[in-house]
This record gives C-alpha cells, structure tokens and sequence, in this order.
C-alpha cells in the first residue's frame, strides 16, 4: 500500500501543535490563571461571575457596615450622655422636691435643670459627617427646638418617623436609626422634653408645687427609662452589624477561596504538563530531522 | 517468421516507449511540489501480434500515454470535509474575537478592566453602600463612575461587536470575486476537457479544474455533479447553479438592512450560504447569528438595567427633595425605547449626583428606602418570567336564551408570578346554533377594608394606577354624598412597592374631591400603601386590565344535536399583555375538548345553564434570572458556543487531514517511486540499447556476409 509521501507536513502540524500547547501552559504559568479564554471552560467561567459577584457583595457590605457603625456609635454615645444629664436632672429634681430649699435655690435648680434641657436638646439634635441621626429621614434639619413663649415651654419636632435599614447580603435588614420623636417625644409620660420643661417651669418662680414637681419628677424617670429602651435597639444594630460582619468576612474567605481552585492555575500540574508538551516538541523535531536527511530518500542511492 | 528488420522495429518501439516513460517520469520528478499536480503513470500496451503462416510473433510495445492516479469521489469527498473545515475555521476566528471581548475576571486587580460582570456588581454594589449613608456626596459619586463604567464597558463591548460584524461583512463580499473568478475558469476547463478529452481523464487540465473546485470548495458550499463528456456541474450547497458545464453564473452582492446581502439570478440566498459551509458560510454565521446573538443578550441586559433602574430613580426623592416627573424625569441612564440598540447606546446621562433618588417619594433626603430597592434590583428578575396556564370550562349553553341573550362562565387562572385573576367568559346567543365568546380579565388590587370608613390598596412592584378612571370615591358632601372618579395617572407617576404614590397623584385626588365640596376624606400613601380615609364608599379596578390577543373573542359553533363542532381544536395563543404585577404576558390555553376529544361546551335544551369549571395546568416561572444570573449565563453560552465550534473544527480538520493523506497516498508524487521507476526504466532502456546494438551488429554481420570491414 502506498503512503502519503508529504508526511513530513503531517508532523509539522503536529508539531505546531506542540508548540501552541506549551505556549498556553507558559501563559498559565507566567499569569497564574488557569482559564484565560471562555471557551477554556464555559462552566466555570460563568460560575466564576457568580463568585465574583458574591464575593464583592460581602466586600462591599463589609465597607459599608463600617460607615454605619461609627454613625450607630455616635449615636449609642449620644444616648448614654443623655440618660447621664437626665440622671442629674433627676438628682436635682429630687433634692428640690424635699421641702428644704429656698426660694433663690429652687430657681437655681430650675437654671440648673433648663442648662440640662439644652445640653439634651443639644445631644438630640448630635449630627454625624453633617447629617443629624435623630431626625429620621429629615437628617438636613436640625430636628429640635425649644420655644419658651410659654410656661412650660415646648420642644418640637422638626424630623419624622422614617427608619433607614442596611440590608447584609443574605437579605437581612438592621435598623440604622431611630427617630428622634420616639426617644425623646414618646407619648405621654415617656416624652423627656416635656418631662424636663415641665420641671424647668415648676422651679421657675422659686415656689415648688411639690406633687406637680414629683409628678413631673417621675415622669422624667420614666422618660429616662425610655430613652434607654430605645438606646437598646442602637445597641442591638451594633451588635447585628458586627455579627452580619463576621459572617460575611468568612463567607467572603470561603468564596475566595473557591475562586482560586476555580480560576487559578496549579503550578505543578501545569509545569509537568509543560514539561511533557517540550518533550513531544524535541522528539518531534528529531523526526523530523531524521526523515528529511538527504540520505532518507531514495535518489540517494542511485548512481551519479 | 520474424526478421531482423522486425525485431529492429520491435526494439526501437521499446525505446521509444521507455523515452516516454522516463519523461513520464521526469515530468512526476519536476511536479513533485507543485500544489494539485496528480502523479501519473505510463500506459503501457502491448503490441498485436504478428501472425505470419499461422504463427504468432509478439510484436513489442507500445507506450500510449500518460495516466493520473486520480480517485474523484475521494477527491469530491475531501472538498465536501475541507468546506465544512473551512466554514468552522472562519466560524472560529470570528467567534475568538467575540470572546476576547469577555475575558474573564481572574480576580486581580488588572484583569477586571472591561469586566462587565465585575461592573454589574460594582453599580449595585454601590446602591448598597449608599444605603449607609444616603446624603454622601462621595458615595453618590461613587454610583454615577460605577454607572459610567459599567455603561462605557457595555457599549464598548457592543460597539466591538458591530465592528467584528461590519469586518465579517466586508470579509465575505471579498470572497465573492474569488468564488466568480473560480467558477469562471472552471467552466473554461469544461469546455477544453469536453473538446480534447471526453472520454478520458484530461490530465493536467482535470488537474487544474480539481484545484479550481478544492479552491472553491474552501470558499463556498458546493455539489459536484459529473456531466456527460467528463463535463462537470457546480451547485451551491442548497442547490442553486453555479457552473454548467460551459457556463458559469456569477455571485452578486447588494446592501441590506446595513449588511452585504448576496444574490444568484436575482434571488438573495445569503441564509442558504450562511449554512452551507466554506469561508463563506463560516463568515456569514458568525455574522448574521453568533454576532447579533451576542449583541441581542448585552441589549435585554442593557435595556433593563436602564429602565428598571431609571423607574426606580425615577420614583424616588433625590437630594434636593425633588421627585421624578415626566417632564424632568430623573434618570441616571440614557432611556432607551426598545431593547434593540440598547447595548451601543447605553451611556449615563446624570451629572449631578444630587440627582440620585436614594429616598423614597415623599420621603426626607435622608431615607434611604429607594437605594436599597435599587440595590436590590441585582436580586431581582431580569426579564419577567413566562408561564402557559391551560384552563377548561365545562358549560352547557341553554338553546332556549334568548337572540342576544348571554352566559357567564368565569375561572381563575393565574401568571408566573402566582397572581390569580378571575377570567371571565361571557357567551352571547347570536341564534342558529351560534354563539360568540369573550374573554375578559380584570386586573385589581382588592382593598383592605378592615379599618372602617377606610380603603387601603397595597400596590406590588410594576403595579400602578389605571390610566383609565376606573377609581371612585364618594364621601360625604355638604350634608349629601358625591362620587368622584379618580383623575388618571400622568406617565411616569409609577405606585408600586418601591415607594408611596406619587405626591401628584394624591394631590389630584384631594383636587377632584374639594371640587365636588367632598370633605372629611384623607388620603395618603406611603410604602406603596394608598390609603383612603373618610370615605364611604369605593368602587371600580383600581390598575389597568391587560389587553387581551384578538383570539379571545371568537364564534361557538354547535350541530343541531348541541355537540360542539367550531373551533374543532383548543383555543391556543391566547395572550393577556401588560399583568400590573410586572409578570410577562400570560400564555392561555382554554381546553374546548377534554383528553378523550369529548367537548367541554355543549348547547342543550335545557332551560337552565348549567356551569362548571375546572383548572388543569398551572403556572410555572421559566426565567427568573437576575442581572449577574444573566450576563453569568451569557458567557457560560458564548463560551459554550465557542468551545463547541472549536471541537468541531479540529474534529473536521482531523478528517481532512485523514481524507488528504488518503489522497496523497494515491494521487501525490512519490519521489522514492519515482527514484525506483527510473531505476526500471534505465535497465529496461539500457537492455533494449544492448538488444538494439547486438541486431545492429548481426545486421551487419548479415549484410556484409561475413566481410566486417563494408558495414560496420
């Protein structure tokens, strides 16, 4: 049977072959990826936007639970000073309650209890990077004023009953704020602006109605007590934050680390490969070499 | 009996044969190399013999030509494997190029760039940071670049694409000349095989016509058809002529629809070619599908991305308190009106950041409401999902209702997204056994009346308003009551989930209501909540019925007997458009005949209807992808798609390389043959000099009786 007499052609395509394998397996190795093209392996390319993109969701709540953590912070601290300044309100209240104060000193204590009232007011309306926390959605406006045009005078709202959440990547939403009207308006006896207006005004004149003031003395406890409720929820965000963190962080390992098995390229599997793609090129060319020495041919043995 | 003078002339012819074997030989030696040369042998004959009183002499050789070790249905073989080859191969190189421009993102740093994924999740992502702190002018600037990049890599990408496509097109007008010059001169080598050679291999002419065609073949798809007189006839892969025989019929181009269209005799085959194989047909799929599929995915993702986001931003408050209108609407993407295009023209038309609607409507600048549902619009379905719901209704027509006289069937059915609408179907008696149909479905948002004096409608995502006005409210009037209907909604006033009503909306209703002296009604919205205090009653559809396909109207026909007899088969195709839960078009199928073929509807005499219904399918989703689920699956398919391709093409180049070595086998130059012929051919010359010399000396011999020195 007669045989291709081109056959040489034949392995010099295999031959480019070779060489085109050890160039993919010498970008491999000098790149670090495994699939450099889609068609490489389509299934994983897709898997690998899915990773990716998990992966820079964790990333990016990871950035922005850290935004919001100092906001949640300034808040809880603002909250503590409040229910600091109410203690001493309270303490006040109490010792102008007993019956044992003069006149110029109950209105001292009265002075002393409206200082209070706007160091509060002061806390309640605490900006973080230029945005006020208490004011719900309304956080370009200074949410609480005093107008004492009348006796007791009266602290309004100037923000609303909006809540902001973050929502974590698993769909999970934390409360970012609380309104400003629930902590320090609350109905009825929970309002500590008009807890402590009230006993601003009681002292006032320098005579103490002594039922009013205990009345409005244990509203301002109950106020208090309030405000500590809901400094609660602040501190439950913190910690949700920080626990939504942790597990975020972990997963986002995890997928990086199946992103890698994915993606990169094994260094030892690739370098035997390379090795056994330059083997198959030098045997190659030997053939090659071999098959078209002058001497392969038979004209060679005809005489001159 | 023979003489000398005989076996001169036998041992001359033998020379003479040997001389043209060798040339044979020398003319293989020399064409050795040279592309579509087929070897050839000599034809040896062996003379007829001398017959001289009833004795046969052998009466020498003859050699009678040149023959061409040629096999044409191998060789007709090999060029149907090298179109097939060649159409993969140009298929191929196309579809690198798509794919290059989808490199995926090894997750460093550097190979993110142009990483249209990494940019999905870059913009959503970029939502959600700004739901940490709504009002920061950083992170609002953050949104726009991460908008502008993702925009910039799309249409990049698509522009990319309409390039490779407009490179593809002026690729395959280019083969056209080559495929007219080819089929041009193998009709010429027809005409001069059919006069010099009709009934025999041509040789070198043959030779030249098979390299015209294996030419041909790697161009364009073809079919060889072998004609009378060693004739040969050329179709395209689909049949139409391109050579017969003497004539040759020349491929036209012409524009349409921004492409190179290409015509035979007038008709536009360019799909024919598009599959027929060769570079052409290579060019043209990756052109008129690989391409425009490719761009057909960017576009779906591209227009909605656009437009869910835009609605949303739309919908909400931006920093400046102002919410979206239809004459300012506050859109971050240039709007795109069809899916079409979408890809190319994506770009981010925002430049104020300020402009970014991170609250909802009616919301302080601080909420942070309508960032979060525009970040969770990566969670979000793409594309609405598609369902088919088959229903059935058993009714028993009464024969006795009056001429214009109706019935009602109703049912529910429901549409991907598990919504239940009450489809109705109204018959009206048209008299001789007939009977029309319709189909209505009214789409309504059910109030919750459990507050007295008090209407809430909870509108879900995509629901909105009718824009017909179908909305009443009556309320109290100066001692009297007094009805309103609801003004419609302006375009661009969306209710939906994402957000309250618009203020607008609201303020139009208050309007309507102080016109008609109605007080002590409130009404209100938020979080997607239409709230309507004070009323005393409400009435009507409060969002827009889907528009239903013209077949669900339609004729009933019953035989005297009441057995139904038209439409003869199930009413498919049945489609209700524009679902106000954001579903994609509900796909009815309404059974008229049971499984066994008995029909559901029948006319009787009786005086009574009689009806009953059933469900027999259900709905189901069937693409609830989101953004990133979508352009995951999109390179999943490209790549798929290539990787196939590529397959294919090293399968077929394998069965070429097979089919040639096959052909070499018989039909090369073989120069160890060659060197071996030669070697035969010079003895054999040699002995029949020597043979020649030796008569010449008996020649002599004989003619100078035995004198040496006469003749020499």
């Amino acid at each position: 049977m007669r045989v291709d007499p081109s056959y040489v052609s034949n392995l010099v395509g295999s031959l480019d072959q070779a060489q085109g394998n050890e160039q993919q397996l010498t970008a491999e190795l000098s790149s670090g990826v495994s699939i450099s093209s889609l068609s490489q392996n389509p299934v994983a390319s897709g898997e690998n936007v899915l990773l990716l993109n998990q992966i820079q969701q964790d990333d990016s709540f990871t950035q922005s639970s850290n935004l919001v953590t100092g906001q949640l912070q300034v808040a809880d601290s603002s909250l503590g000073s409040v229910v600091t300044e109410l203690t001493s309100a309270i303490s006040l209240a109490t010792s102008a309650n007993n019956g044992t104060m003069n006149a110029s000193d109950v209105k001292s204590i009265s002075n002393q209890i409206s200082g209070i009232l706007d160091e509060v007011q002061s806390l309640a309306n605490t900006s973080y990077q230029g945005q006020f926390i208490f004011a719900g959605g309304q956080t370009s406006t200074t949410p609480f004023t005093t107008s004492s045009g009348t006796s007791p005078a009266v602290t309004t709202y100037s923000g609303d009953d909006d809540i902001n959440y973050l929502a974590t990547p698993n769909g999970q939403k934390i409360q970012l704020n609380v309104p400003g009207s629930q902590i320090f308006l609350g109905t009825g006896s929970n309002s500590v602006f008009g807890a402590l207006n009230s006993l601003v005004a009681d002292y006032s004149s320098g005579t103490v109605n002594t039922a009013q003031a205990v009345s409005d003395t244990q509203a301002l406890g109950t106020a208090m007590n309030y405000v500590s409720q809901q400094r609660v929820t602040i501190d439950n965000s913190i910690t949700q934050i920080s626990t939504a963190s942790e597990a975020v962080t972990s997963d986002e390992t995890q997928l990086t680390s199946a992103q890698n098995n994915l993606m990169q390229a094994d260094v030892a599997q690739v370098s035997t490969q390379l090795s056994l793609a330059e083997t198959q090129q030098t045997a190659l060319e030997d053939v090659i070499a071999q098959l078209n020495s002058s001497s392969n041919s038979l004209f060679s043995k005809l005489p001159a | 009996m023979g003489t000398i003078s005989t076996a001169f002339s036998l041992i001359s012819g033998a020379l003479n044969a040997d001389q043209a074997a060798l040339s044979i030989t020398a003319n293989n030696v020399a064409n050795a190399n040279t592309p579509g040369y087929t070897q050839e042998i000599p034809k040896w004959q062996e003379n007829d013999p001398l017959t001289i009183n009833g004795v046969s002499y052998g009466n020498g050789v003859t050699e009678t030509g040149a023959k061409s070790l040629r096999d044409s249905v191998l060789a007709e073989r090999l060029d149907q494997q090298q179109q097939l080859a060649s159409a993969s191969s140009a298929r191929l190189t196309a579809l690198d190029g798509v794919q290059a421009l989808f490199t995926p993102d090894s997750g460093s740093t550097s190979s993110k760039a142009g990483d249209i994924g990494g940019d999905i999740t870059s913009f959503f992502s970029s939502f959600s940071q700004l739901e940490a702190q709504p009002t920061d002018n950083a992170l609002r600037q953050g949104v726009l670049s991460s908008a502008t990049t993702l925009a910039g890599d799309v249409s990049n990408a698509a522009a990319s694409l309409n390039t490779q496509r407009s490179g593809l097109d002026q690729e395959a007008a280019g083969v056209t000349s080559q495929v007219n010059s080819l089929t041009s001169a193998i009709s010429q080598l027809n005409v001069q095989i059919q006069s010099t050679s009709p009934n025999a291999d041509a040789g070198t002419l043959e030779d030249q016509r098979d390299q015209d065609v294996s030419q041909l073949s790697q161009l364009i798809g073809i079919n060889q058809i072998t004609t009378e007189n060693n004739g040969l006839s050329i179709t395209t892969a689909s049949g139409q002529l391109l050579v017969s025989e003497g004539s040759n019929y020349q491929l036209t181009t012409g524009a349409a629809g921004g492409v190179t269209d290409f015509f035979l005799g007038g008709s536009d085959i360019t799909s024919q070619l598009a599959g027929g194989g060769g570079q052409l047909g290579g060019y043209l799929t990756a052109r008129d599908e690989d391409i425009p599929n490719a761009l057909a995915s960017l576009d779906q993702l591209a227009y909605n991305i656009s437009t869910n986001v835009n609605a949303l931003n739309n919908s909400g408050t931006d920093l400046d308190g102002t919410t979206g209108s239809a004459a300012n609407p506050l859109y971050i993407f240039n709007q795109p009106t069809t899916a079409a295009g979408s890809a190319a023209n994506m770009s981010v038309i925002m430049t104020d950041p300020n402009q970014i609607a991170a609250a909802a409507a009616g919301q302080g600048t601080g909420d942070n409401s309508n960032a979060i549902a525009m970040a969770n619009l990566q969670n979000e379905s793409l594309v609405p999902p598609v369902a088919t719901t088959s229903f059935s209704m058993i009714q028993n027509l009464s024969a006795t209702t009056a001429l214009g006289g109706t019935a009602t069937g109703s049912i529910t059915v429901y549409d991907s997204l598990g919504k239940s609408y009450d489809a109705t179907v109204t018959y009206t008696n048209q008299g001789a056994n007939t009977w029309n149909y319709s189909i209505a479905m009214p789409d309504t948002v059910t109030p919750d009346t459990s507050v007295a004096n008090q209407m809430s409608y909870t509108f879900g995502a995509g629901e909105t308003v009718d824009p017909g006005t179908n909305l009443t409210i009556t309320g109290n009037a100066g001692g009297g009551l007094a009805t309103i209907t609801a003004p419609p909604v302006v375009a661009g006033e969306a209710v939906g989930a994402a957000g309250p009503p618009p203020t607008g909306y609201v303020a139009a209703l208050d309007a309507a209501m102080t016109a008609k002296g109605i007080t002590g009604v409130t009404v209100t919205s938020s979080g997607g909540v239409l709230t309507i205090a004070g009323a005393t009653a409400t009435a009507g559809s409060v969002i827009a019925d889907p528009v239903a396909s013209a077949n669900a109207t339609g004729i009933l026909q019953f035989n005297a007997a009441g057995t139904l007899i038209s439409p003869a088969a199930n009413v498919s195709g049945l489609t209700f458009a524009g679902l106000s839960d954001g579903a994609a078009t509900l796909n009815l199928q309404w059974g008229l005949y049971s499984a066994s073929g008995t029909a559901n509807i029948s006319q009787t005499a009786a005086a009574t209807l009689q009806s009953a219904e059933s469900q027999n399918g259900t709905a189901g989703g069937s693409n609830d992808e989101t953004p990133i689920d979508f352009y995951s699956n999109f390179v999943s398919t490209l790549g798929a798609t290539v990787s196939g391709v590529q397959a294919e093409n090293t399968a077929q180049n394998a069965s070429v390389t097979q089919l040639q070595t096959q052909n070499n086998a018989l039909s090369s130059v073989n120069l160890n043959d060659e060197a071996s012929a030669l070697s035969t051919l010079q003895t054999s010359y040699q002995a029949a000099s020597q043979v020649f010399s030796m008569l010449n000396t008996i020649m002599a011999a004989a003619l100078n009786l035995g004198d040496q020195t006469t003749v020499a």
